[in-house]
């Protein structure tokens, strides 16, 4: 039997966490993801990753066994989920970015709700509830409403319901979008933590730092996989190219003039500051680019040679592929 | 399916309730509230209509027409007038309402054992008074004519007084009884629609449908879940609001409870099933109740529940067949004022059953489709 998806040459692996070949979705016209083949190993961190609307969530839902492919397979934990969900779901977990909980039940009704969904023995129970009040820095607060609790408290609550009945694989939809810096990176070591317990992560964001505490990633554009690999092997796409930050205060002004420079390849905002990417070929140093914008009537223009980062990459990526 | 699952639901679903008061009022609240005001609406009886009397005769007949006019307690006589140019006057300033004129002559065409004519004039801008008014008249007319009757025993063909009314109305029929049994059905059937139409896309607003949906929860599971305890609501509901409407405006009970109550309940799974349909087709609460409001017009006018269907243009009437709540009021009407059992009212009642099934059997598909995008 050939599927149309077998386009890696191997078939789907049973003994991955995830493991899909030639997924489509369709809606009408729009294909939203477009024959992506993915693996992800067990135990792993995977960063996936993609501008809005690329096709991540969509993917997510069905791997969640909650939309079904136009055609394609899609294994999760050894189980063919677009036939059988109902095997899927009792050792999976999903949280998005809306940290859905019953904002007007208390803390402990919300983990009372998903246990009692999950089937959890009153034991279990109550130790998976110490747990999570633990983790969460929710002791004492078991009888408040979901809706008063701050946004750190709620994601990291949102976390522990989502991962009550402790499932092998837990989907991650964007979930650290909105939420500020400390508390994001308080979040990743908890997810940290649920990998080093065996705990396949399977994670969306389009927070660009965030994408190196991956283990593997891999980027979706237009429905497609544009690149996949370790955050070192991503990175690897640019060594034919340099990638240099430039300030300056007349950023919007600077940005159209690199965009149009002969020798640029690219050139973006990248916070605050622009990078110019230039291929090394016609590289001259960070001198030769600085004297250049100087000329251009940019005098304050202070340029220094970066490591790329996994955004550069990106960048990069997206605009090679709009050319294709 | 799991039982389990379905009472978590069930209980999440109560508790969620009890912490929403407003709900909780809109619930049981608001239909005690219309229901005593929209009664009382349809129940005011005219009384007390300003009257202009021209009375042209001055007879003792004349002087007893008048007296059965203003004992009946409907009519208030506000001026005597000399004659009937003066009417126009008295009827366009609104200072009367009704006017008898007597003519001249009255007594003794009676006496004769003539039919004598009297005039009513009723002002026909309020067709509620117009109605009521030229029917009390009729009334106190009748009341005359008997009462002479009476006095010429042994006569067969006592001569009597010929009113000549344009409006012809039944005074019998009381409004309320045929009001208050459709208005309960109305007002429960609107306050179930817009809560339950806002049941489950609140649920996708706040991102919980999307989670349930990836735990082991099924989608017959979750419907059941968010359906049964509005269900019981709606079973409460209707208990507050039937006793006040039968022990409040004493509307007299004349059918069987089992009838009303399978019609009522058809009636509110209907509703529930409407409302739920709305919630799972709308994105956002705002649509959802503009959804709402598209289906309540309809409904109101085209079930007979304002205007009687008889009186709708013919083309209009076939429409009427695709709004459940005429067949819930012909079984509640039916039912309360004429006492009609389940043969007299089965083709309403299976109309009732067959909007259900595919109300809901919408809702599954619509469930699963959600849930597909």
């Amino acid at each position: 039997m050939t599927r149309e998806g077998e386009v890696h040459g191997i078939p789907a692996d049973p003994s991955a966490a995830i493991s899909v070949r030639g997924l489509t979705k369709t809606f009408g016209n729009f294909t939203a993801v477009d024959g992506i083949d993915l693996d992800v190993p067990r135990g792993q961190v995977f960063g996936f990753l993609g501008p809005n609307g690329s096709g991540k969530t969509t993917t997510i839902r069905i791997l969640t066994g909650t939309s079904a492919p136009r055609s394609g397979q899609a294994l999760v934990l050894g189980e063919d989920v677009v036939a059988h969900p109902e095997r899927v779901r009792p050792r999976i977990g999903y949280m998005s970015q809306k940290f859905a909980l019953f904002e007007d039940l208390t803390v402990d009704e919300n983990l009372r709700f998903y246990a009692g969904v999950y089937a959890l023995d009153p034991a279990v129970f109550a130790a998976r509830r110490r747990y999570i009040l633990e983790m969460a820095d929710l002791q004492g607060r078991e009888r408040e409403l979901t809706r008063n609790l701050s946004v750190g408290w709620r994601q990291r609550l949102a976390l522990g319901a989502a991962t009550i009945h402790e499932p092998d694989l837990l989907f991650l939809d964007e979930p650290t979008s909105g939420v500020d810096p400390v508390a994001r990176r308080q979040f990743w070591d908890l997810l940290y933590e649920l990998a080093g317990r065996g705990v396949t992560l399977f994670v969306t964001t389009h927070y660009m730092e965030e994408a190196s505490h991956c283990h593997r990633l891999a980027f979706i554009y237009r429905g497609r996989i544009v690149a996949e690999g370790s955050p070192n092997e991503i990175r690897a796409n640019l060594s034919t190219q340099r990638v240099y930050d430039v300030t300056v205060r007349d950023a919007d002004l600077a940005l159209g003039w690199l965009e149009t420079a002969d020798g640029i390849a690219e050139a973006y905002l990248s916070g605050a500051a622009l990078h110019a990417v230039i291929d090394r070929g016609v590289d001259r140093g960070a001198g030769a680019l600085r004297e250049r914008l100087v000329a251009a009537g940019f005098a304050d223009a202070v340029v220094v040679s970066v490591e790329p980062t996994i955004e550069d990459v990106f960048v990069n990526l997206v605009s090679r592929e709009r050319e294709a | 399916m799991s039982l389990t699952r379905i009472r978590l639901l069930v209980w999440k679903e109560f508790l969620q309730l009890r912490r929403d008061p407003l709900l909780l009022r809109l619930l049981l609240l608001m239909p005690i509230i219309q229901l005593v005001g929209f009664g009382y609406v349809v129940s005011v009886d005219v009384r007390n209509l300003p009257t202009a009397v021209v009375d042209l005769d001055q007879t003792v007949v004349s002087r007893q027409l008048e007296s059965s006019f203003t004992a009946s307690g409907y009519f208030l006589v506000v001026a005597r007038p000399d004659a009937e140019t003066q009417l126009t006057s008295l009827l366009d300033t609104g200072v009367a309402k009704v006017a008898l004129v007597i003519p001249q002559g009255t007594q003794d065409l009676l006496a004769r054992g003539q039919t004598a004519p009297v005039g009513i004039v009723v002002d026909g801008s309020d067709s509620q008074i117009a109605s009521v008014g030229s029917g009390y008249a009729a009334q106190a007319i009748a009341r005359f004519n008997a009462s002479r009757t009476a006095a010429f025993t042994g006569s067969l063909q006592a001569p009597g007084i010929d009113a000549r009314t344009r409006v012809v109305f039944n005074p019998t029929l009381d409004p309320i009884n045929t009001m208050i049994p459709g208005l309960v059905a109305a007002i429960l059937m609107i306050s179930l629609m817009s809560i339950m139409s806002q049941a489950v896309v609140r649920e996708r607003e706040s991102g919980t449908l999307e989670q349930m949906f990836v735990t082991p929860i099924r989608p017959s599971e979750y419907l059941i879940g968010k359906v049964a305890p509005y269900a019981l609501l709606a079973v409460a509901q209707l208990s507050v609001v039937a006793a006040i409407g039968m022990l409040w405006f004493k509307v007299p009970f004349n059918g069987s409870v089992w009838v009303v109550f399978v019609g009522l309940a058809l009636f509110l799974l209907i509703s529930v099933g409407l409302g739920l349909l709305v919630s799972l087709i709308s994105r956002t609460r705002q649509q959802a109740q503009q959804a709402l409001v598209f289906i309540m017009i309809p409904t109101m006018v085209l079930s007979g529940f304002i205007f009687p269907i008889e009186s709708m243009p013919e083309a209009i009437q076939p429409l009427t067949y695709a709004v459940p709540l005429r067949y819930a009021l012909t079984v509640l009407r039916g039912s309360f004022v004429k006492g009609s059992g389940f043969e007299a009212l089965a083709t309403p009642l299976w109309a009732m059953v067959g909007f259900a099934i595919v109300i809901f059997g919408a809702a599954v598909i619509a469930t699963r489709r959600r849930i597909a995008e």
